[in-house]
């Protein structure tokens, strides 16, 4: 590859890819959502892949491809499956409206460029733009995870900041060891099957799945 | 030996009738037991051993807490073996059963690969793991109550331990900045990087602390990431209860201690350990009024274990060989007199059908035994003087006034002082008094055995730990100080 084309072609996919977190977010369907969330682990294997190439570390292959195949493929349709069972197709409710949650996600990126400017504690090893990437994406999922009503919207906060910090390892230190990168694949796979079967458990006991009906529990 | 829950889960998923599961489920714990205490003492493992390419190890540290699951483990299992297979005769399914135990076993196993990890990603993965099989341990019987719980606990840990994977690429980050080529495979193994600390960058290194404390923490039940737990251990079935309380906990207080260690041999400060004594004393005193104010008893004891939780992280704080000797002991003994608790819950949520404690009244007079094992329990985890509690409790402080903490000190004596009442007042309330209704009858006695059991053990280790335990324990103690001192 062509010394000049790797890292424009790299800044361009972390564009896209900070363009996906957004879309995830502004998103009013469901399943627009995990569409979003599919392109945005698309960009991110697409982004290891790059990565592996232009720094010849070939073990970064492996989970930039298990990335495309789980995160791209393998979970989104497990959702697809899972809010065709439960017939949703009504709006991602939220506890504040799109434009403000867009608001605080804007003032986010903000805050991960400006914690993470100075560069004086952390030195990447690859490229130091994705940082702050990595970061605002793990904050767009605390905001999914916080600010969405329904359970399965938690749920895709979780990869969304697992995403994040899958970002961070990649830039940082070119991938965990592979055995690690593994599990941690493994983990996220049974954790969405898990996850799952207790949005159906949710909503047969609670005749909906919104997170916000459950409050029996207190004190 | 690690294989040992792993293969009996997947026996326990094999359909056969109920009695037959009922068989593999104890005959896989009392053998899983077997076997892990005689590796820990038969084995010439001093200082360590490795596996797997150095990816599992275990020191004395771990070899402590692999007995302590294996053992409370056992525990639960035969408890369980009365309470739920009783309970599965008006109404659990087969099926139902079989998954149960098929958690449990998998459950125990995430356990043990937590403590015996010596790659700290692969610890971060079993950790994980732990929460993933638990969940559907935390619902068995799938009520409103039961499947809230056990999603809060699933969502609340998973972004909990994600934040702890942030901390761990911090290290590794570390590692790998300082690191000559062609040491990949080593770089997150906690051996290693100890013996290197002096080169990592101690900044990031604090950075990843906090990461990895907030994380843990939250699976440790540390104050305020800890409200997930009385939640989870109120709503799941007893035996379940006393292995989160008194065991899983203590695998991620492990966790911490790992990290701990690492960092104040890098930082060469004492960065970490005024952290945990922050996080320590502030957990105890959250829990304490929701201890003094609580009306619900699994809640109580579930509180109490924030609450004990707490004292530990602070006595791994203050330091030193007594602080870490009193801070493991506490461990040790608080998971055997929670779950003595945690199993006379299940009792007693037979003999009064409520959770209430208003409700309960006068266990004694309907039944004795229950009464006793009950009313000693409530005293021994308050920290009455002859129960093993008391004897770390003060271990623990004296490390603190001896580190010349007299603030933190000092605040844990109130807070024990205002828990002790709590406790007294509630297990008082409970005990005695006039019962509605006529003594109960129905005597089971595996379960009345295992109480029998926890309450021997927790009597006797106040005055006297067994010699190769003790030794253990010291050695441990060294291991975690060694880089302290």
């Amino acid at each position: 590859m062509n010394p000049e084309l790797a890292p424009s072609l790299i800044h361009f996919f972390g564009m896209m890819l900070l363009i996906a977190s957004f879309w995830i977010l502004a998103s009013p369907q469901i399943g627009t959502c995990i569409r979003a969330y599919a392109t945005h682990s698309f960009l991110l294997a697409l982004i290891t892949a790059v990565i592996a190439v232009t720094n010849h570390i070939e073990h970064l292959l492996i989970p930039a491809l298990l990335t495309l195949v789980l995160k791209t493929i393998v979970i989104p349709h497990v959702f697809f499956r899972i809010i065709r069972r439960l017939g949703i197709r009504k709006e991602v409710e939220s506890y504040i409206n799109i434009p403000f949650s867009l608001l605080l996600a804007v003032l986010l990126v903000f805050v991960s460029f400006y914690v993470t400017g100075d560069g004086k504690i952390l030195k990447p090893v690859a490229f130091s733009e994705f940082i702050p990437l990595a970061i605002s994406t793990v904050f767009f999922g605390m905001l999914m995870m916080t600010t969405r009503k329904k359970a399965i919207n938690q749920v895709l906060g979780l990869l969304l900041i697992e995403n994040g910090l899958f970002l961070m390892a990649v830039t940082m230190t070119f991938g965990m060891p592979l055995l690690v990168e593994m599990g941690i694949f493994f983990d996220v796979l049974v954790a969405v099957m898990i996850m799952g079967l207790f949005v159906f458990k949710i909503r047969d006991a609670f005749e909906s799945i919104d997170a916000d009906d459950m409050t029996v529990l207190k004190g | 030996m690690l294989w040992m829950p792993l293969i009996f889960a997947f026996l326990c998923l094999t359909p056969c009738p109920k009695r037959m599961t009922r068989l593999t489920f104890t005959t896989g714990a009392i053998l899983s037991a077997i076997g892990a205490w005689l590796f820990v003492f038969q084995t010439p493992w001093a200082p360590c051993v490795f596996a797997f390419g150095g990816n599992l190890m275990m020191d004395s540290l771990s070899a402590v807490f692999v007995l302590l699951i294996v053992t409370v483990g056992v525990l639960s299992a035969l408890y369980a073996n009365g309470y739920l297979f009783r309970e599965s005769d008006s109404g659990i399914s087969p099926l139902r059963l079989r998954r149960y135990a098929f958690f449990f076993h998998l459950f125990l196993f995430t356990m043990l690969l937590t403590v015996l990890s010596n790659n700290l990603g692969v610890m971060w993965i079993a950790i994980e793991g732990t929460t993933l099989a638990s969940a559907f341990l935390v619902n068995v019987d799938d009520k409103k109550s039961s499947i809230e719980a056990a999603w809060k606990y699933l969502i609340l840990c998973s972004v909990g331990i994600a934040l702890a994977l942030f901390g761990i690429i911090l290290v590794y980050y570390s590692a790998i900045a300082q690191a000559a080529a062609g040491e990949g495979g080593l770089l997150l193994n906690w051996t290693f990087l100890l013996s290197h600390a002096k080169q990592l960058d101690s900044q990031v290194l604090r950075l990843a602390f906090i990461f990895i404390l907030v994380g843990y923490g939250t699976k440790a039940g540390l104050a305020p990431f800890h409200s997930w737990l009385p939640d989870a251990h109120s709503q799941a079935p007893a035996p379940v209860s006393a292995l989160l309380s008194g065991v899983l906990l203590s695998c991620a207080t492990l966790g911490i201690l790992r990290f701990h260690i690492l960092t104040t041999a890098a930082t060469g400060s004492a960065f970490s350990g005024t952290l945990l004594i922050l996080f320590g004393v502030f957990s105890v005193a959250v829990a304490t009024p929701f201890i003094l104010e609580q009306k619900d008893y699994k809640r109580l004891l579930a509180y109490s274990s924030v609450e004990h939780m707490g004292l530990a992280a602070a006595g791994l704080g203050f330091g030193g060989a007594l602080g870490i000797y009193g801070a493991l002991l506490h461990i040790v003994n608080h998971a055997f007199t929670k779950s003595l608790l945690f199993f006379s819950s299940g009792h007693l949520l037979h003999l009064f059908q409520t959770k209430e404690i208003g409700k309960v009244k006068g266990i004694f007079r309907k039944n004795p035994f229950l009464g006793i094992v009950f009313f000693l329990g409530a005293l021994a985890i308050a920290g009455m003087p002859p129960f093993s509690i008391f004897v770390s409790e003060f271990l623990v402080l004296s490390a603190g006034f001896l580190a010349g903490k007299f603030v933190p000190c000092a605040l844990l004596l109130i807070l024990l002082a205002l828990v002790f009442v709590g406790f007294l007042r509630h297990a008082n309330q409970m005990t005695f008094g006039v019962p509605e209704g006529p003594p109960a009858a129905e005597k089971n006695f595996l379960m009345d055995g295992v109480l029998g059991i926890g309450l021997i053990v927790i009597f006797v280790m106040g005055f006297y730990i067994p010699s190769p335990f003790q030794r253990l324990l010291l050695e441990a103690g060294r291991v975690a100080g060694g880089a302290v001192l």
